[in-house]
């Protein structure tokens, strides 16, 4: 995709208008454009943009999820299209908050990344206890689970959900995790697979973690 | 009996004098604008959460444990952020001794769902606040300041629009965010005189337009004019709350009109004293996840001494405690504030 087209998912992203992005999305698919590339160089390239400026304080979060809502709207046009392709699942994503923390801006901005990114994801909600995660596990053999935490109390939880899926499944996913208050060293110290400090870095690190060598 | 630095040796005088920028007396004042509860204090008192966001006998005998068992110079009775989002129409979860409170419903989606009732104080989760404050007022008044807290229009918004709408309409519709905090801002006001007139010595203003969600211009366009009215129509000394990183908005907070800010470890507090430059009191910073909650009394120790040498006017937490802090790191900022000004805090 010409970086003039990348510009123009850009300013759609941004635009309070979900027309726009509306417009834009319809404009590609009728000009013939592959709807993989519109979705990955289109509207996942343009929301890289927006992470960036995220990361260096240009944008801050209501400009985040008016993009990510945007970029939901895109992907919504563009659906039939992937389904037409019969593209398959990256593979099967499962997030929640952790037991005890209620917030969920953060892992909702991950779950429309990795939806976007073409992942199946289980979005088990906020204060999801451990037994939750163990329970959907087996059932749905995700390939990755997300972890989410605000609070320096819950957090703490994300040890003990790692220990149990890892005692309790077999042949179990890889587990990251984040939040505000998690930092790379936690994510080492309660031997998480990876961590990531915004939601596209987490799909970036899910795209990582399981390319599997072609 | 020696008096030690006549006056100010009272929690009471101490908080005044830090609140409103007067003389410093012999020691700095240790407050909490926000909550310090913790499941210690919860079991040292035999009082629990959520009995004690509903009960005012409960809600103040639990407040009062800062002052009694912890040694704060202050009492302040509203552990949670939801009084006033039950009394305007959100179905709450009152939570556990280890959850606060949530809203689960958020009703408001256009202006005109928005309904302020006349008899609001009357809620039964707005009232519990006031019951409160006139029994610590009797109770507490002549030993300790006696602080109140009122949410702000943007927190309340939150809870009855969602957090997400409601950052997502600042850039959708503008108009419709004012129209919002025009008219609960009258809930703040109203509660905040409210809680002057059943016996606090000052307010506490929370409102979460947070450092690390909205720039410095949304608080500018959409709250600082909300701000300064709030601050012309309540009749006493208000300390804004609002965390996260706002090193690059103290100076609107100043034009806001506040006595004092509340603030957190991120804000370098030598810097932010600097910037305000006396125009208004500084109240904090104890970082909570590293040194209160993870770190050793000597950790807290240390922060809390440079907190008094950078010149902050109340030691205080950044922030409501996290409930698993032990008494003992709470403990520890009231030492540190009794070693006093050490010879550099002297200096004006």
């Amino acid at each position: 995709m010409e970086k003039e087209e990348v510009e123009s998912f850009y300013k759609a992203l941004r635009d309070t208008h979900l027309s726009t992005m509306e417009t834009l999305v319809k404009e590609c698919i009728g000009k013939g454009a592959s709807p993989m590339i519109i979705l990955n160089e289109g509207l996942i390239g343009a929301m890289a943009i927006v992470g960036q400026e995220f990361k260096a304080c240009q944008v801050w979060v209501p400009e985040v999820l008016l993009a990510a809502r945007n970029m939901n709207r895109g992907i919504e046009i563009l659906k039939p299209e992937l389904l037409r392709e019969k593209l398959p699942s990256k593979g099967t994503f499962v997030i929640g908050t952790v037991e005890g923390d209620i917030h969920d801006i953060g892992k909702n901005l991950v779950t429309m990344m990795m939806t976007g990114a073409g992942y199946t994801v289980i979005d088990l909600g906020i204060n999801v206890p451990k037994d939750r995660f163990l329970e959907v596990i087996p059932k749905e053999q995700p390939d990755l689970v997300g972890l989410s935490a605000l609070l320096t109390t819950t957090m703490l939880k994300m040890k003990d959900v790692i220990r149990a899926i890892r005692q309790s499944v077999s042949n179990p996913p890889k587990i990251i995790v984040g939040g505000a208050p998690v930092t790379q060293t936690f994510a080492d110290e309660i031997e998480a697979d990876g961590y990531a400090e915004d939601a596209v870095r987490a799909m970036e690190l899910a795209n990582r973690l399981l390319s599997r060598g072609g | 009996m020696r008096m030690e630095s006549g006056l100010r040796s009272t929690p009471k005088r101490r908080f005044l004098s830090g609140l409103l920028g007067g003389r410093k007396g012999n020691r700095i004042c240790v407050a909490n604008p926000t909550s310090i509860v913790s499941v210690e204090l919860m079991e040292k008192t035999g009082v629990y959460f959520p009995e004690a966001h509903l009960d005012p006998l409960k809600m103040s005998q639990l407040a009062a444990s800062g002052c009694e068992i912890l040694g704060f110079d202050s009492i302040m009775p509203e552990f949670s952020v939801q009084q006033e989002a039950e009394a305007l129409g959100c179905v709450v979860d009152w939570g556990s001794p280890t959850m606060m409170p949530d809203a689960k419903t958020h009703p408001v989606k256009e202006v005109e769902d928005l309904t302020i009732p006349d008899n609001i104080l009357e809620k039964p989760s707005m009232a519990v606040v006031l019951r409160a404050l006139e029994i610590l007022s009797r109770t507490y008044g002549d030993r300790a300041a006696i602080v109140g807290k009122v949410m702000g229009p943007w927190t309340i918004s939150y809870h009855l629009c969602g957090v997400q709408d409601f950052l997502i309409w600042t850039l959708t519709e503008p108009e419709k965010v004012k129209e919002l905090l025009r008219q609960l801002k009258e809930v703040s006001i109203t509660f905040a005189n409210a809680q002057f007139r059943a016996g606090a010595d000052a307010v506490v203003i929370a409102d979460h337009a947070t450092g690390d969600l909205v720039s410095p211009k949304a608080y500018q366009d959409f709250l600082l004019p909300v701000h300064q009215e709030m601050n012309r129509r309540i009749g006493g000394p208000t300390i804004l709350h609002l965390c996260g990183n706002c090193s690059d908005r103290l100076r609107l907070f100043v034009e806001a009109g506040f006595d004092a800010y509340h603030f957190e470890w991120q804000v370098e507090a030598k810097m932010a004293v600097q910037e305000v430059n006396h125009e208004m009191s500084l109240i904090g910073n104890i970082a909570n996840k590293n040194v209160l909650f993870g770190g050793t009394p000597e950790d807290v120790y240390k922060q809390a001494r440079y907190s008094i040498q950078a010149g902050v006017d109340i030691l205080a937490p950044e922030c409501a405690v996290p409930l698993q802090t032990p008494l003992a790191n709470l403990k520890a900022i009231v030492e540190a504030a009794k070693e006093g000004y050490g010879a550099q805090g002297l200096q004006p």
